[in-house]
């Protein structure tokens, strides 16, 4: 994941390990010729380390899960907040839904683009994933088909999964994650997302 | 991805003495095993069945996934865990390494992990939860050349993210129903019986990565009763086999990840590499079937 080679020690061990299994795979009349290519592979293991874990070597594995869930939510809670305008005329709610969907916006583009740089992967693992905070395909048909209070409560819902996760999983990453502008945008996901949970609660208030 | 070694300097010494304990206990395997092979011959009255299993009782339920979401705790879907008691989003194998397990046997430190089974919301647990590792699905000559799983590796099987029966490998039956047909979502099992999970680990590894980016491509299925040369390397046939004190109504039942179709399993390996290593060579590379001590049955 970090681009590093494989050290020495742990070569030597898998090797040796594999070699040694391999002598003792059958009885000693057994020829062991057949199981050459098991510690072959195993010490080719040097070569080429550094493509899964991107170029730099500066995003681990919890960057990039971060940033490839970060991706998927976002894109989630972005077709209810498109709702918004058609579904309702309290201009509280439209401030409210223009401003999160701004912001996310600028949020998704940058993970996305952290992402590409970290060497990834693009396609998002979590297309069609319905994970914790993640509006389903059978919610967001729900909402389509409600309007005024109804549908601000409904979306309000949403909206407070959708951050209550997206700040406590960002929270994580500013602790466990190693690469700055992704540690940097997490930080901000949870300043902003305590303050859109706060936005949130006087929406509510009837 | 992380290669077939371990990674952490702050373990590298570590890691360097295990090595060397590896070796003698494997050492000392060989001079044992063919001095006992010298003096008894081969195993008399044994169950031509490559296998030796894990049986895991349930340990406990989190919303983590160290494979998929490391790190990152409370960013899955519900997961139970069977193995290791100690594992949750930050676990590393150092971690499942010094812990306790719910397995037969106790050495399994491993981890297990599958989305929770839910009916009419509430959680049900498997009553019987065996993970099986075999030597089966490949020519003979393939089993008798069976290495064992890295130490560390972590493992993705099924698809959490299927839409549909087409692409999901889950199997669904019922435990002493065997009229029911499995199928890939939930079934219908008469009262009386227990609904069961079937999920098949890939067995052809690619020799090199102990994880990768979607954690299931440094493993492939076998090809035509061998392993492709990309993942050249076959390693025990890890088969999930799970058995809920539920039947009936399948439409009160959903997995955490979705229908029944989503059922998927996450292995961490963290098995002692000479109880594994010889569990591969007693039992999987000669075909005998062991029991949970990993000896003949």
């Amino acid at each position: 994941m970090r681009g590093i080679p494989v050290r020495k020690a742990g070569c030597l061990l898998l090797a040796a390990l594999l070699l040694l299994s391999a002598c003792t795979s059958g009885s000693p009349a057994e020829p062991v010729a057949s199981t050459t290519t098991v510690p072959s592979t195993a010490t080719a293991a040097p070569v080429g380390t550094a493509s899964a874990g991107g170029p730099a070597g500066l995003f681990s594995a919890t960057d990039i899960a971060w940033l490839q869930l970060t991706v998927a939510m976002n894109e989630r809670l972005l077709p209810v907040l498109d709702l918004v305008p058609s579904r309702t005329t309290d201009p509280a709610w439209l401030r409210f839904a223009a401003r999160l969907g701004t912001a996310h916006r600028a949020d998704l583009s940058t993970a996305r683009r952290l992402l590409a740089e970290s060497g990834a992967p693009t396609t998002n693992p979590h297309e069609g994933h319905d994970m914790p905070g993640m509006v389903t395909d059978e919610e967001l048909a729900a909402l389509r088909s409600a309007t005024g209070v109804a549908f601000q409560r409904r979306a309000g819902q949403h909206v407070r999964a959708h951050l209550d996760q997206a700040v406590r999983i960002a929270t994580a990453e500013q602790r466990a994650g190693v690469h700055p502008m992704t540690t940097a945008l997490a930080s901000a996901v949870v300043r902003t997302g305590n303050a859109d949970l706060a936005g949130l609660d006087r929406l509510d208030r009837p | 991805m992380d290669r077939a070694a371990p990674l952490s300097a702050n373990h590298r010494r570590l890691r360097l003495a295990t090595a060397i304990g590896a070796l003698l206990v494997l050492l000392g395997t060989y001079v044992v095993s063919t001095t006992e092979r010298a003096n008894a011959g081969p195993v008399a009255n044994a169950i031509r069945v490559a296998e030796f299993p894990a049986d895991c009782t349930y340990s406990h339920r989190l919303p983590d996934d160290p494979i998929v979401f490391p790190g990152l705790p409370g960013a899955s879907h519900m997961h139970s865990f069977f193995g290791s008691t100690v594992t949750n989003g930050n676990t590393t194998l150092p971690d499942l390494v010094g812990s306790q397990s719910t397995c037969n046997p106790r050495v399994d430190v491993s981890s297990y992990w599958v989305p929770t089974l839910y009916r009419d919301n509430v959680p049900v647990e498997p009553a019987i939860a065996t993970f099986y590792y075999l030597g089966e699905g490949v020519r003979s000559d393939v089993v008798a050349n069976t290495q064992p799983f890295p130490l560390g590796l972590r493992l993705v099987a099924g698809n959490a993210k299927a839409t549909g029966p087409n692409d999901s490998i889950a199997r669904w039956s019922c435990l002493h129903a065997g009229q029911v047909p499995p199928s890939k979502d939930f079934v219908t099992c008469p009262s009386g019986t227990m609904l069961e999970s079937y999920l098949d680990f890939p067995q052809c590894w690619n020799g090199r990565d102990l994880d990768s980016p979607d954690h299931k491509s440094h493993l492939a299925y076998p090809v035509n009763q061998a392993c492709p040369s990309t993942h050249p390397v076959h390693v025990p046939k890890l088969r999930q086999v799970l058995r809920y004190p539920v039947n009936g109504d399948p439409s009160r039942f959903r997995l955490a990840s979705g229908p029944g179709y989503t059922m998927h399993g996450d292995f961490f390996n963290a098995w002692p590499v000479a109880e594994m290593a010889r569990r591969v060579q007693d039992c999987i590379r000669p075909v005998i079937k062991c029991g949970a001590d990993g000896r003949p049955i």
